[in-house]
């Protein structure tokens, strides 16, 4: 008797498209997603390309639709631990973690992390901001409620106090949930490739370079500095800023040979949202090629060129050198249209790193009992025809966890529907 | 206006440290990592890997290009696609070399090789003070193997008869 | 500890202080060499742009010695390092060409066998010693003495070959600690010294060398301490050369490291030692005292 309920893993785009698809029909969802919210990376970027639209705007009705519907179970803080069974028939163990506050009584108010006397860095922020030991990870999180980290907790019992809900349980313990379903949907995105394994670049020793998932928090309004572009060193504005292309992407010294496939392209929107915060700065993208591939994506490269006076140039740097007194970076890099073996310098410096398995990503391929491929994302049972099934029947997987595609978020949701009907094929199977 | 060797890459690939020109795109991170290229305009290593890959064969292995390489692998660490521009070098200068086309630093040291064993020889009167300094005698080097290793691998010829 | 001692061409034909600081610490560290007899050259970098089969039979030849020694090899000057590693490697990896080459060692009676690794003198310090045992022998510490460090391109060139990071810069800054110096950083610390092309193409050399100069005086020190014979001979004798074809004078006093740690262990150079720097050490040795 096939259990007619799914669990999807991991709240990103991808793993809230199969979810609101299979919901849909009348198909019970179990959704479990690690961090506090669901939302994923796109919650975390400023706008999308290429039309400009504000990533939080269009995420966050699919997000709170997610919370409503009635065939929704979302199980956020929580982490998947242990499957047994197979198609059909799965039951898996669900460790929900505690956030030390009642999911039910909490209203999101906010008042507990204006008096929480602890700071720390917060990750969604790439940990360019702070935020308190009781917080909300961004201002629309779903569910909306708040979690204490209790690492950085001093135990003050200050939001307790003040928390008119009463919602604040400091003697929260774990709590292990058995579900049992008839499919599985892994949906667990991607991480960046540490840029600090080039040391010429300096990331990590220079202030003033940063990656572009730093760059788009800071753009955005709710980011660390309220949406203001400044240089991390002296909070100027910066006048003069570079974007680097294929960092760590099509690079044979760390195994990753692939091309990450939306680097191009994101970094010819964040190029125009630098020039729209500010016009006269003196913006280059410094690349290899230009993979622009798609509807739309050549039209807006053109513009940014001819519309917004983006410097494109054919040059992957060799190095950048940074000036101990102003914290400006000096780029060597070679015009190789020209021939010429050039320096300039940047008040910031944008590196596009490659896009990565998430480093839990093994552990969870063998908690799935699933096959990982030679760059460590999860492999599908075949590239060409079976795209989103995983190596264990039953177990589907969406979105970047699956490697480089096209890789862009219409091609995510795609994919999350095709999770979907997948599914239903299995559930449908009596 | 050169001719073009539709061969040369293939050669220059072919000949033992030179396989890594077949994976170079091009993207000048090589030229830009370079001492040398910085200094001198003659010297880019990008240009060079891209003449290679051109076939622009005579304008490569005649002239003093391949000769500006410090061999610091700074290129090669830098490299994204395995082109190991300063392994390729030398698979250019050994072309080179056959080509007729060889420093006379590089044939000095090659000459003393031959006649020491050594490229570096202490003079007379650095054996002296060795010795007045109570250091060890410099142990003779072998020389006569080294003799028979040069002249199977016929390199004693070209030394000779520069 | 025991290694097959490769001295290569240039340290005890030009820079006998080298080798006598690298005599005398080494016993007092614990780790004893025996002179490899009648070593070849390495055959360095001029010698590969002839022709590969003989660099590879060249440096063979003396991989086939330590074997015969039952000894790993321990090299001082960087360019024999990673002519002799290179080749291990290659033969180790590569039947075919090992079997070439044994062609060739057959006719001086020699057969390469891949028994031995090849080492370099930080190598044997940081991993075989370690930092805190140079530190606990150390006893007159050089304190306050800021230094730039060129650890030279092979030792930690290509990145691939050396394997690990204990060869990174951060190795040899902290053997350089160790004798309680302070490394200080200076920009393109990891760019070459030129050492390749002298007398091959002495006016790029030179150039090379006076850039890194230059990076090195923008960054206030009281010296530059290498590791590299080949480092030291384009930093020292190299300033003089500079001074009289750019009518530029530095005044950068260079330390082998093995000087350094000699005088950090508190037996003193001598007279002869002192007087074989080109550029004069002596402001380095009064602040000692």
């Amino acid at each position: 008797m096939t259990e007619p309920a799914v669990l999807v893993v991991g709240g990103g785009i991808s793993g809230i498209q199969a979810s609101l698809d299979l919901a849909s029909r009348g198909i019970k969802v179990y959704l479990v997603e690690k961090s506090p919210s669901i939302g994923g990376r796109m919650a975390q970027l400023d706008k999308t390309f290429p039309t400009l639209d504000c990533s939080i705007c269009i995420l966050a009705p699919k997000m709170i639709e997610c919370s409503h519907h009635p065939n929704i179970r979302l199980l956020t803080y929580s982490e998947v631990k242990k499957i047994s069974g197979s198609a059909g028939n799965f039951t898996v163990k669900v460790l929900r973690k505690p956030r030390y506050v009642d999911e039910k009584k909490c209203t999101g108010c906010g008042i507990c992390f204006e008096h929480c006397p602890v700071e720390v860095p917060n990750e969604f922020d790439e940990k360019l901001g702070m935020r308190k030991a009781i917080y909300m990870s961004f201002p629309q999180a779903v569910p909306r409620v708040v979690t204490v980290d209790k690492e950085n907790c001093l135990e003050c019992g200050l939001c307790e106090s003040v928390c008119q809900a009463e919602a604040v349980d400091l003697a929260q313990k774990p709590e292990e949930v058995n579900l049992k379903v008839g499919a599985i949907v892994v949906a667990v995105g991607f991480d960046l490739f540490d840029p600090s394994e080039i040391p010429a670049y300096g990331y990590g020793r220079y202030k003033n370079v940063i990656t572009a998932l730093e760059l788009e928090r800071l753009l955005c309004a709710s980011g660390p500095t309220g949406g203001h572009l400044v240089r991390l060193s002296d909070g100027r504005i910066p006048k003069k800023i570079a974007f680097i292309q294929c960092v760590g992407s099509r690079d044979i010294r760390f195994g990753n040979t692939y091309c990450s496939s939306i680097c191009c392209k994101y970094s010819a929107k964040d190029a125009v949202l630098v020039k729209e915060h500010h016009p006269d700065a003196h913006v280059c993208i410094f690349y290899i090629d230009l993979r622009a591939f798609g509807r739309g994506f050549q039209e807006f490269i053109n513009r940014a060129k001819s519309e917004f006076g983006i410097k494109f140039i054919r040059a992957s740097p060799g190095e950048i050198i940074e000036d101990p007194a102003t914290k400006n970076l000096g780029i060597w890099y070679e015009d190789t249209v020209a021939g010429r073996i050039e320096n300039l310098v940047f008040d910031l410096v944008v590196l596009c790193p490659a896009l990565v398995p998430r480093t839990d990503a093994r552990e969870l391929a063998k908690v799935f009992g699933i096959e990982i491929d030679k760059y460590g994302f999860f492999r599908a049972s075949d590239n060409i025809t079976n795209p989103v099934d995983t190596t264990v029947p039953g177990i589907f997987a969406c979105g970047y966890c699956l490697g480089p595609k096209t890789g862009d978020i219409p091609d995510s949701i795609m994919q999350g529907s095709a999770t979907a009907a997948r599914v239903a094929e299995v559930l449908m199977e009596g | 206006m050169s001719e073009l060797d539709l061969d040369f890459m293939r050669k220059v690939a072919s000949t033992p440290r030179g396989r890594g020109v077949l994976s170079c795109i091009q993207c000048g991170r090589c030229s830009s990592s370079c001492p040398v290229a910085r200094l001198i305009t003659q010297h880019n290593p990008r240009r060079l890997m891209e003449m290679v890959i051109l076939g622009l064969r005579s304008e490569v292995l005649p002239q003093g290009l391949p000769w500006y390489c410090l061999s610091c692998f700074t290129c090669l660490d830098r490299c994204p696609q395995g082109g190991d521009v300063g392994e390729v070098m030398f698979a250019i200068r050994n072309l080179a070399v056959k080509a007729g086309n060889v420093p006379a630093g590089v044939v000095a040291q090659a000459r003393s090789l031959m006649d020491t064993g050594r490229v570096v020889n202490p003079v007379r009167s650095i054996l002296d003070k060795r010795k007045s300094l109570g250091l060890v005698e410099i142990a003779p080097t072998g020389v006569d193997d080294v003799q028979k290793i040069l002249k199977r691998t016929a390199l004693d010829k070209l030394i000779q008869s520069r | 500890m025991k290694y097959a001692f490769f001295l290569g061409c240039l340290i005890p034909a030009r820079e006998l202080s080298y080798e006598t600081s690298v005599r005398e610490i080494l016993p007092a560290l614990g780790i004893e060499v025996v002179d490899m007899k009648g070593a070849n050259c390495c055959a360095p970098f001029s010698i590969q742009s002839l022709d590969y089969a003989s660099w590879l039979a060249l440096a063979a030849r003396n991989l086939c010695i330590a074997e015969e020694m039952g000894l790993n090899i321990l090299t001082l000057c960087n360019d024999c390092y990673e002519s002799l590693l290179m080749v291990n490697n290659t033969l180790k990896q590569n039947p075919n060409l090992k079997n070439r080459v044994n062609e060739i060692l057959s006719e001086v009676g020699k057969e390469f066998r891949g028994k031995t690794e090849v080492k370099h003198l930080v190598d044997i310090l940081y991993e075989d010693v370690g930092v805190d045992k140079i530190k606990n022998a150390v006893k007159e510490p050089l304190a306050k003495l800021r230094v730039a460090t060129q650890p030279g391109c092979h030792l930690t060139k290509p990145k691939r070959l050396h394997l690990g990071f204990v060869k990174e810069f951060g190795a040899f800054d902290e053997l350089v600690m160790a004798t309680g110096a302070e490394t200080v950083g200076y920009d393109r610390r990891e760019m070459c010294c030129g050492g390749p092309l002298r007398d091959i193409n002495d006016e790029l050399s030179r150039s090379v060398a006076r850039q890194k100069l230059i990076d090195i005086k923008n960054a206030d020190v009281q010296g530059i301490v290498t590791v590299c014979p080949f480092c030291f001979l384009q930093f020292d004798l190299g300033q003089l050369e500079i001074k009289r074809h750019f009518k530029e004078e530095y005044n950068l006093p260079v330390l082998h490291f093995v000087e350094l740690l000699r005088m950090a262990m508190g037996m003193k150079l001598r007279d002869w030692e002192i007087k074989s720097h080109r550029i004069p050490i002596t402001n380095i040795l009064k602040g000692r005292s």
